[in-house]
């Protein structure tokens, strides 16, 4: 228990950090703000195309829809503020050796390399997120439960752990492939899956991505929570899931790592 | 301006052992970029639950819109240039090239040249798979495909991008990072551009908007002209708008260079 404590002050510390260094460089803060907001409203402007022409899809009318890809852009800021500028930096720490330095810290490797950067701007992301799905809830008129709050909370907590999970298995790639920089755009391109409502899909598609890798559980779940209080099976397949593909990536991580040699001198 | 010319197949060839080093980055990127083409697949399948047409758009003609994108986007997109001219620019990595007689512009596009192929290459594989499968499943419509207008259009789409990401890049000389420009220009060229959806979708005002901005010219007319839904006065018009922004982001990039040139301070050995 003390060691987590350790850990939870060690992360608190690295905040703190990144928090005066956004606002060092105000100017950028505010631009990266402006970018990633640019990439919600391209989303919830396809889901204006598409529902000028179609009532519904799947099922899911315009506003479950927004709910649905407003949810998935809460899950994605929050791991873009927390856990992504880290991860990211993982192919670069290994090419240059610059791994070494975390490595001879005293604390977890995986946690290291997990939160040694943040980025404060999508924080702010999130909570325009979070703003459009309690405003597309209201044109729903559904208010929802504190319970059904909590659980879609709670939701939200596992879907940042399949990020997470992706992420760390992709990057990870880095030990084996020298050059792992399209890593990151495999894990926009794959997670382009977390958008679409489980409905839309079947066959072996929808087998992989709710078992193998739950990416049409991530904002599907949570969003069905709040518009259409989803039963109990679902949730629990999508925490079980969450966990163990969390738990696969950290191994596969470790797996990794045992091939690690440092390339400074 | 011979000597320059010279040099040129040894640029490209440099610029190609660089990216080939790095095969199965290609490799990986190639692939990735066959995701969203099975996302569209399977979300517009449901929105055509029990429709023909959405626009003008029958399921078979959208599918084939989206394939197209992936070998215009291999042919014409670059792949991290504007961040390595960036970096060249912010590092002050200049110098050896500014020594060199070879205009920056030809020596730039020499190494995108080279870059392209490249990736031609490690794309060839899985673009080719991805058109194999969709035709298992569903009957593209490959019949109205039209490349006496495409290559032009392919062409000029390359061009395009490669003026506009100079333009970007060279304004490195202003800014000390700029990639949150660079991000927010993809986000517009991905909407505006018609990565995300065919511009024709769109409502009737913002069509005619779209189409007097640089992005449409991308991917989203090099696309249509490929499969073929042009007439020839839209291809006309288009082919114009997409030389005349090429040029345009040309000289700028040209008054851009010759401005910041004034400003760069060399670093270094």
């Amino acid at each position: 228990m003390l060691y987590f404590i350790h850990l939870l002050k060690l992360w608190l510390i690295q905040v703190r950090y990144a928090i005066t260094r956004e606002l060092a460089f105000r100017a950028n803060f505010f631009a990266w703000v402006i970018v990633e907001l640019a990439w919600f409203v391209l989303q919830l402007a396809f889901v204006g195309v598409v529902y000028q022409h179609v009532d519904s899809v799947a099922g899911w009318n315009r506003y479950e829809m927004i709910v649905l890809v407003a949810t998935n852009q809460l899950i994605q800021q929050i791991f873009t503020a927390f856990l992504m500028p880290g991860l990211v930096k993982l192919p670069d720490l290994v090419r240059t050796g610059g791994l070494d330095f975390l490595l001879l810290k005293p604390a977890p490797p995986q946690f290291l390399v997990s939160t040694s950067s943040l980025e404060i701007g999508p924080v702010a992301n999130a909570g325009i997120a979070l703003i459009v799905v309690l405003s597309a809830l209201h044109s729903l008129a559904i208010t929802p439960t504190l319970s059904a709050t909590f659980i879609y909370l709670l939701l939200v907590l596992a879907g940042l752990f399949v990020h997470y999970a992706l992420l760390l298995a992709l990057v990870s790639f880095t030990f084996w492939i020298v050059q792992a920089e399209s890593v990151l755009l495999g894990y926009y391109s794959i997670f382009q899956v977390a958008r679409l409502p489980r409905e839309a899909t079947r066959g072996w598609f929808r087998v992989i991505f709710t078992f193998a890798i739950p990416l049409l559980l991530v904002a599907n779940v949570p969003a069905s929570v709040l518009i259409r209080n989803a039963k109990i099976t679902p949730i629990l397949l999508f925490l079980g899931t969450s966990l163990s593909a969390a738990l696969l990536a950290s191994l596969f991580f470790y797996l990794g790592l045992r091939r690690y040699q440092s390339a400074s001198s | 301006m011979t000597a320059a010319l010279r040099s040129l197949p040894t640029v490209f060839s440099i610029g190609l052992q660089r990216q080939l080093a790095y095969r199965w980055n290609y490799l990986l990127r190639a692939l990735f970029s066959a995701v969203p083409l099975l996302v569209s697949w399977v979300f517009w399948e449901a929105v055509f639950q029990g429709k023909e047409t959405v626009g003008r758009y029958t399921l078979a003609g959208l599918l084939t819109y989206y394939a197209v994108l992936l070998i215009v986007e291999a042919v014409s997109s670059p792949a991290d240039d504007d961040f390595q001219i960036s970096r060249e620019i912010r590092e002050g990595m200049l110098n050896p090239i500014l020594l060199r007689p070879l205009p920056y512009g030809l020596y730039r596009a020499t190494l995108f040249l080279s870059g392209r192929c490249a990736y031609l290459v490690a794309a060839f594989i899985p673009v080719l798979l991805c058109f194999f499968i969709l035709s298992r499943v569903i009957h593209l419509e490959s019949a109205s495909f039209d490349i006496l207008r495409g290559l032009p259009a392919l062409f000029g789409s390359a061009l395009l991008q490669f003026s506009l990401t100079l333009c970007l890049s060279l304004t490195s000389f202003w800014f000390l990072d700029i990639s949150s420009l660079i991000f927010l220009v993809y986000s517009l060229e991905f909407l505006a551009g018609g990565h995300v959806f065919p511009l024709d979708l769109l409502p009737a005002p913002l069509f005619t908007i779209a189409r007097l901005l640089p992005f449409a010219y991308e991917y989203w007319f090099p696309a249509a002209a490929l499969c073929g839904t042009l007439s020839h006065r839209e291809w006309q018009i288009g082919i114009g708008m997409q030389f005349a922004w090429a040029i345009f982001f040309l000289f700028l990039a040209h008054l851009l260079w010759k401005a910041g040139l004034r400003k760069y301070t060399a670093a270094g050995g």
